[in-house]
């Protein structure tokens, strides 16, 4: 039973079940209704400027900025390149090819002298019919290049103009094959990555028209732009949320191969891009992850992790391996093993990752760590006594909330032993109590008071396993000098239920009156 | 119900007699409409009357609320088991139906109609949107984009009322996978649409407000109410995580958001339900920009200081008005949340401290005139704002939550600024206390607010001021002023300050204090007396280190009849009648003063008293819970001390007793049956024929059918059972007993009850009475261990077998079983007995059944048997894991869903008297350590038979078993050979 269990049994968010929450293990939500945090980073569509291969021959400007008058003057002169072109289709017998491609060459050069390409002039003047019959087979490569180029920019503007290119599909899919020449499978590639990079609605029609496998084979080789560019298109195309396409591209064979090769040699900006791929796989597909996790992904992760300073790289690779944590069992309970050399180098990661000025990789670092702290009590053990304790109390107190959210986690976590039922966790008594005497109570406590109910949530049940779990009684006495009574009394009326209900029952069983005093 | 001309006018008859002033006809007309409910197609007709334009007006009104609260109970009906009335479930066609025409109906109804409508729709909405009614959201946004075209507001805020109703769901809830999908899927829909009418509007109330005049308001209004709709829907969308598309357009909706914020729109704003609309508005924002702030800081981080500015100069105007609270309040709160971000050095520049304190939180702080109407027109809700913690949303509360807020990151600074703000309210009070009468209220209630809160409302300490002198200074002269009346809210606060502060304030000072109290509750204020009892009431429940109470019986015994003379007096005032703070310290005092006769004398009449004013119609259910409870506690230590006091209560309160068991006073009935029971408990047998009078109704099947009396009726009954066994064996009682335990014991939320009736039979009563009995019973445990075999149900029986055993024989437990059929008993045994011993839990409980279990191993002939080896083995297996591991090792938490939610039904509407509670028995006293017993009887058991025993225990018994067995040998000094 392979994969294709939906994303929803993989993701499931935190259980609800009190008080055993910060035990749970917990993963990136695959429905998300955030920006893509990739985005900031490397955009999911890019334009073209500079030939794939080099021979970019547009000097291209310096200044994004064009005038409105500069706009109006390319978009006339892109409605008459169109016209050109379609009096170069139309035209047959000798110097007829010529024609073509130096009519596709002005439009390409057109399309690419901006950051703001006049897309919309070049629909309107009817670009595509003659781009697509500009791709036919047995048609030189050259005029495949500029004609796969050309709607490579156009694919790069708003949804409406990339949703254009459908006529084009099956004919960019058809040269990605082996017999096409590298620099027209690399354009054709790139074409069809801005077309994934749109939506899950193009890209199940790049996946039912077959674009998969074709990609996946471009990605074997050892070097190259076009592996680059390939695994970025395939990084696109897996995107889900449907796990299908990951679990389809991890069977392909060579596939695992080749992630692995490149994450242990390319450079760094080929990495990247893999990692990227890595991501998608360990996000989506159980299938995929389940096989990621036997091989040497993990080791090869955290070896870049540690070599690398440049977050492009670090962000994909620090979110591969928080997947594979997350994802699968296999990860925590054969592969860091507490005492296993490859355990204490995810932590030294991590460490590095906490410690660095940028926000992102501080909070995946955590969301890392407190999946690894929701295992075994040795995994517990191994982070509690390691460097990332102190950073993250004082994260707890400092951090921006996000942040702050992660590492309440890990540190909830680092005190409750692992349950096999639904009851309140057991406690690990000496974390608890060295972790609250450092001073982490006051920041669940803070927590309590969020707005975020999965922040409170964790907050209630930390101040849950201090009024129960301190030694001699005292958690009470602790919560109450942090003002918990108070923070915990707002949710006397509060709409959620569930944390209505463990407020006020917490308040009743450690700070009720003794309504029925007897002598 | 088919939509035809009569259909219609029988409808359109009904619901215009529902609004009849003569209660005949519309008593009639309410029941036909009742009957007409459960058939087909009902409420369609009804939608359809709603929509009939010939129709009167306010019949369609009827009829529109009629539909709606038609929808909330049947289109997904309760599957509560113990709901008093199920209803059959609409139908999916007339359900489809009903989605095709509402929203179109709603949007073309009059405003009265539509607000129906809209919330019958939300109704809908919360089962079946989005994923079984996908057209709605297409429908209501193409329906906005018309609006919007033909600038239709009626019709756009119809529109966006409903979808703020349905959208509301993704507030406060757990982020699911579920959850996430349908909110994307209304983002992926509504997202845009919303931007668009929101821009639309902007820009309408952009150039309508730049007419000379600003505007005619007619027309701004229902911009502005549009806009209100837009704010809440977008708090909605964003409520779980930043929407792309939010973050996308991020600019566009903090422009006009802030712009709400600072501009005036005059028109409007010189009307006073004007200005509220326009505020609305702004709260909304705030509301908006604090979720953005609290979840999305970085995002929002650009328009942190301009957003900052804005709300504080709002603030700065706003705090100085009168009305305006909603306003204040989330405008306050958007400033507290930035002060704990990461962003809160906007409060450390020089000044800021001293002006927030000066221009925002003194002034919501101080008393307004809305504060002292509260304190004279509605006391409870006072109370509860001012003592109960329900301030949330108050201004007073929240200005204190920014103090707060802004300490986390500068608490010396707001240390040093309150504390001087604090000692000049305090003299400018001091220059002329009957005009500043309100800064000392001010001074004191910062004092109280800002304390961090200790457990049951005392505050642990304050960094204020000093406590002792404070109190010394500034407290104790309002307690010790003579006029109870003068100044009433400062003598509140005086009184708050006491009971927040109770147990820091030394036992003599506060002694010294107490004969004021008791004058206070003379204080003709409602506030003012019900603070007095409060105070005394709390100050009896302070506790010294070590847990001893710190005010004793001998503290309080000389001032008990003066305090409880002015308890019962209070109790006369206006309004006061049914003032739970006051029942409340009654039950206290009684609690913890000594109870002469002299004192229970009066006491007693004077809850009678109250007690049959109540009966005639129970309002407070707190008041009347202190009540019962102060009745019990009273009789119950009245008796203890004076034996012979009960025949007076008797006396007393049996007339009560019988009025509301005869005129079935429902709320009251678990409460007479417990006091009953501890009248019968506290008798000397023979009972008094009054109360076999009570015996034979107890019996009768009727007082057993409400759930919410069970636990009450089997407490009297087991009381009767104990104190009056032979009364029982007379005139076929037993039989009917034994019929109450066979009705319990069947269902699975009341078998637990069927047990304790059936215990308490056991352990009363001679073998030679149960043993006719016997067969049935077992032939009722049975039929229910087959049907329906809960692990409640098993350690139930596994409970009453042992009392059985110890009760009336090994022997006679295996015979009657056996006699219902051959050998059952063995198997019992072996599938029920040895599985579930372990899972036994509580005190005396443990020790029952280890013992009896012992017992059958040592004295079972069937288990002695050679044959029965294994199952001997098991069995002390079983009582070695029972006796010798911690509660938590042995026991897996049982997942009964089912009977959880049966038994929330009852216990809910099941009070317990605590006071009334019955005593555990220990059924074994003669046994005091089961571990001892288990292994000095095996030791005595294998001496007759040497060598046999440890072969067994070595097959048999875990090997953490055997070990543990042979430390308990070793402890205990036995031997097993």
């Amino acid at each position: 039973m392979a994969d294709d269990s939906p994303a929803s049994h993989r993701r499931d968010p935190i259980k609800s079940s009190v008080g055993n929450v910060a035990a749970q293990r917990r993963r990136q939500n695959a429905v998300t209704v955030g920006k893509e945090r990739r985005e900031s980073l490397v955009r999911a569509k890019r334009l073209c400027r500079v030939g794939a291969t080099g021979d970019g021959d547009v000097p291209v400007e310096e200044s994004d900025m064009i005038t409105d008058e500069e706009g109006f003057l390319l978009d006339a002169q892109t409605s008459s390149a169109v016209e050109e072109l379609k009096s170069a289709v139309a035209c047959q017998g000798k110097g007829a090819m010529q024609k073509r491609v130096n009519a596709l060459r002005e439009l390409r050069r057109l399309l690419s002298k901006s950051e703001f390409p006049p897309v919309e002039a070049a629909l309107k003047a009817g670009a595509i019919p003659l781009l697509v019959q500009c791709l036919s087979f047995g048609s030189s490569d050259e005029q495949l290049l500029e004609a796969a180029w050309c709607l490579t920019n156009i694919a790069a503007g708003k949804p409406e103009e990339t949703k254009a290119l459908l006529p084009a599909l099956p004919l960019l899919i058809a040269h990605l094959g082996e017999k096409s020449s590298l620099p027209v499978a690399e354009q054709c590639a790139w074409a069809l990555g801005n077309v994934a990079g749109e939506g899950e609605e193009l890209r199940n029609v790049l996946l039912s028209q077959g674009a998969l496998p074709p990609l996946a084979r471009m990605m074997l080789p050892n070097k190259g732009s076009t592996v680059r560019t390939a695994a970025w298109a395939l990084s696109n195309l897996i995107k889900g949320p449907d796990p299908k396409a990951a679990t389809e591209l991890i069977k392909v064979d060579g596939v695992l191969d080749a992630i692995l090769r490149h994450l242990r040699k390319a450079y760094e900006e080929l990495a990247t891009e893999v990692a990227w791929v890595v991501v998608y796989l360990s996000a989506l597909s159980n299938f995929a992850t389940g096989i990621l996790v036997k091989s040497d992904v993990l080791q090869l992760l955290v070896e870049r992790l540690a070599a690398s300073n440049s977050l492009q790289l670090l962000i994909p690779v620090l979110r591969s391996l928080g997947n594979l944590v997350a994802g699968d069992s296999h990860t925590t309970s054969t592969v860091l093993v507490p005492g296993h050399e490859i355990t204490d180098g995810v932590v030294k990661v991590l460490v590095k990752c906490l410690k660095s000025d940028h926000r992102v990789l501080k909070k995946e670092a955590a969301w890392v760590l407190s999946n690894i702290a929701a295992g075994s009590i040795e995994h517990k053990q191994c982070i509690y006594s390691s460097e990332a304790v102190p950073l993250l109390l004082r994260l707890l107190s400092t951090a921006p909330f996000d942040i702050r959210k992660e590492v309440a986690y890990v540190l909830g976590n680092l005190c409750v032993a692992p349950t096999a039922g639904e009851g309140k966790p057991n406690l690990i008594e000496e974390h608890l109590v060295s972790l609250v005497q450092r001073g982490c109570l006051s920041g669940f406590i803070d927590l309590v008071r969020s707005a975020d109910i999965e922040a409170a949530r964790l907050g209630l049940q930390f101040t849950e396993l201090v009024l129960r779990g301190m030694p001699n009684g005292e958690g009470p006495k602790l919560v109450e000098q942090e003002d918990g009574i108070d923070a915990m009394e707002r949710y006397q009326f509060h709409e959620n239920e569930d944390l209505r209900n463990m407020a006020n029952g917490l308040v009743d069983k450690y700070f009720g009156e003794d309504y029925g005093i007897d002598e | 119900m088919e939509w035809n001309a009569e259909t219609l006018q029988f409808l359109s008859q009904c619901f215009l007699h529902t609004l009849s002033p003569q209660p005949e006809p519309r008593r009639a007309a309410e029941s036909s409409l009742a009957e007409a409910a459960d058939r087909p197609n009902y409420g369609l007709a009804v939608l359809r009357l709603v929509a009939e334009p010939s129709v009167d007006e306010q019949i369609r009104q009827a009829a529109a609320v009629n539909f709606k609260n038609h929808l909330k109970t049947r289109w997904v009906p309760s599957n509560d088991p113990n709901a008093s009335v199920t209803f059959p479930p609409i139908l999916d066609p007339e359900k489809d139906q009903i989605k095709t025409l509402i929203v179109s109906l709603m949007l073309s109804s009059t405003p009265r109609i539509q607000s129906q409508l809209s919330e019958a729709l939300a109704v809908i909405g919360k089962h079946d949107f989005p994923k079984s009614w996908p057209t709605l959201l297409p429908e209501l946004i193409s329906n906005l984009q018309k609006a919007a075209q033909s600038s239709d507001y009626a019709s756009i805020n119809g529109i966006l009322g409903t979808a703020n109703s349905i959208f509301k769901k993704f507030r406060y809830q757990y982020k699911t996978n579920d959850l996430l999908l349908d909110l994307k899927y209304c983002l992926d829909n509504f997202a845009a649409p919303l931007l668009e009418i929101f821009l639309k509007t902007a820009s309408l109330i952009d150039s309508t407000a730049a007419a000379p005049g600003g505007g005619p308001p007619a027309t701004l209004r229902p911009l502005f109410e549009s806009q209100r709709l837009c704010c809440r829907i977008f708090f909605s969308l964003n409520f779980q995580e930043l929407p792309e598309f939010f973050e996308d357009h991020m600019r566009e909706w903090m422009g006009e958001f802030r712009k709400y914020l600072t501009t005036n729109y005059p028109s409007l704003e010189s009307s006073s339900d004007g200005l509220a609309l326009v505020d609305e508005l702004r709260a909304a924002v705030c509301e908006n920009i604090s979720l953005y702030m609290e979840k999305n800081e970085e995002e929002f981080q650009g328009y942190l200081n301009e957003f900052a500015s804005a709300v504080w100069s709002l603030l700065t105007n706003v705090s100085q008005s009168s009305s305006r609270d909603k306003l204040a309040v989330t405008a306050i709160k958007f400033l507290t949340t930035v002060s704990t971000s990461v962003h809160h050095t906007l409060f450390a520049n020089e000044g800021v401290l001293p002006q927030i304190c000066q221009s925002i939180v003194i002034p919501n702080v101080r008393l307004r005139d809305e504060d002292e109407e509260l304190f004279e027109m509605n006391y409870i809700e006072f109370i509860r704002r001012d003592m109960e913690g329900s301030d949330l949303d108050t201004r007073r509360r929240i200005a204190c939550e920014l103090l707060k807020g802004i300490a986390t990151n500068y608490k010396k600074q707001v240390i040093d600024i309150v504390s001087v703000q604090i000692q000049s309210l305090l003299s400018s009070f001091t220059t002329n206390p009957s005009a500043n009468w309100k800064d000392k209220d001010c001074a004191i209630y910062l004092v109280v607010s800002l304390a961090t809160k200790k457990a049951g409302g005392t505050s642990v300490s304050t960094d204020l001021v000093d406590v002792q002198s404070f109190f010394l200074s500034v407290i104790v002269p309002e307690l010790q002023s003579q006029d109870v009346n003068a100044f009433p809210m400062l003598k509140a606060g005086a009184l708050k300050f006491f009971t927040m502060f109770r147990g820091l304030i030394q036992k003599p000072v506060a002694f010294q204090l107490f004969p004021d109290l008791v004058r206070f509750l003379g204080a003709e204020s409602n506030v003012v007396h019900s603070y007095a009892a409060s105070c005394i009431e709390k100050l009896l429940l302070v506790k010294d280190e070590g847990g001893k109470a710190r005010y004793t019986s001998a503290d309080i015994t000389p001032f008990v009849p003066v305090l409880m003379n002015n308890l019962f007096n209070a109790l006369k005032f206006p309004e006061s009648e049914e003032n739970q703070y006051i029942m409340k310290c009654i039950l206290r005092v009684l609690a913890v003063a000594d109870i002469s006769s002299e004192i229970a004398g009066p006491c007693i009449v004077g809850l009678t008293s109250i007690l049959n004013e109540v009966c005639k119609n129970p309002k407070n259910p707190i008041f009347n819970h202190y009540l019962f409870e102060s009745v019990a506690i009273l009789v119950r230590r009245a008796c203890e001390r004076d034996a012979s006091l009960i025949s007076a209560f008797e006396a007393s309160l049996f007339p009560s007793l019988q009025t509301i068991l005869a005129t079935d006073v429902t709320e009251f009935l678990p409460y007479a049956f417990q006091l009953l029971a501890q009248l019968v408990e506290l008798n000397k047998p023979p009972i008094s024929p009054s109360y076999m009078q009570i015996f034979v109704l107890l019996l009768s099947p009727e007082s057993w059918r409400r759930s919410s009396n069970v636990p009450a009726l089997v407490r009297l009954l087991q009381a009767f059972l104990q104190k009056a066994p032979h009364e029982v064996n007379q005139e076929g009682r037993l039989n009917q007993v034994l019929g109450i335990f066979n009705m319990l014991v069947s269902s699975a939320s009341t078998d637990e009850q069927g047990f304790y009736v059936l215990n308490t039979v056991i352990e009363n009563l001679e073998y030679g009475v149960l043993s006719p009995y016997m067969s049935n019973i077992w032939n009722v445990l049975f039929m229910r261990l087959q049907n329906n075999r809960t692990v409640k149900f098993q350690k139930s029986l596994v409970i009453f077998m042992s009392l059985f055993l110890v009760k009336h024989g090994a022997q006679n437990l295996a015979d009657t079983m056996n006699a219902v059929q051959a050998n059952i008993f063995l198997e019992i045994l072996k599938q029920f007995w040895i599985p579930n011993l372990k899972l036994i839990t509580g005190v005396i409980e443990l020790k029952l059944t280890a013992v009896a279990s012992t017992r059958l191993i040592c004295e079972s002939p069937v288990l002695l048997d050679a044959a029965a080896a294994m199952v001997w083995g098991k069995m002390l297996d079983s009582i070695v894991t029972l006796i010798s591991r911690p509660e938590q090792d042995r026991i897996e938490e049982e997942p009964e869903m089912p009977d959880i939610a049966e038994n929330v039904g009852y216990t809910a509407s099941f009070v317990k008297l605590y006071n009334a509670g019955k005593k555990e028995d220990d059924p074994l006293t003669d046994v005091k350590d089961p571990k001892h017993f288990l292994v000095a009887s095996l030791a005595k058991l294998s001496a007759v038979n040497p060598g046999r025993y440890p072969q067994i225990i070595n097959e048999n018994l875990e090997p953490v078993n055997q070990t543990a067995l042979l430390h308990l040998c070793t402890t205990y000094n036995c031997q097993i050979v």
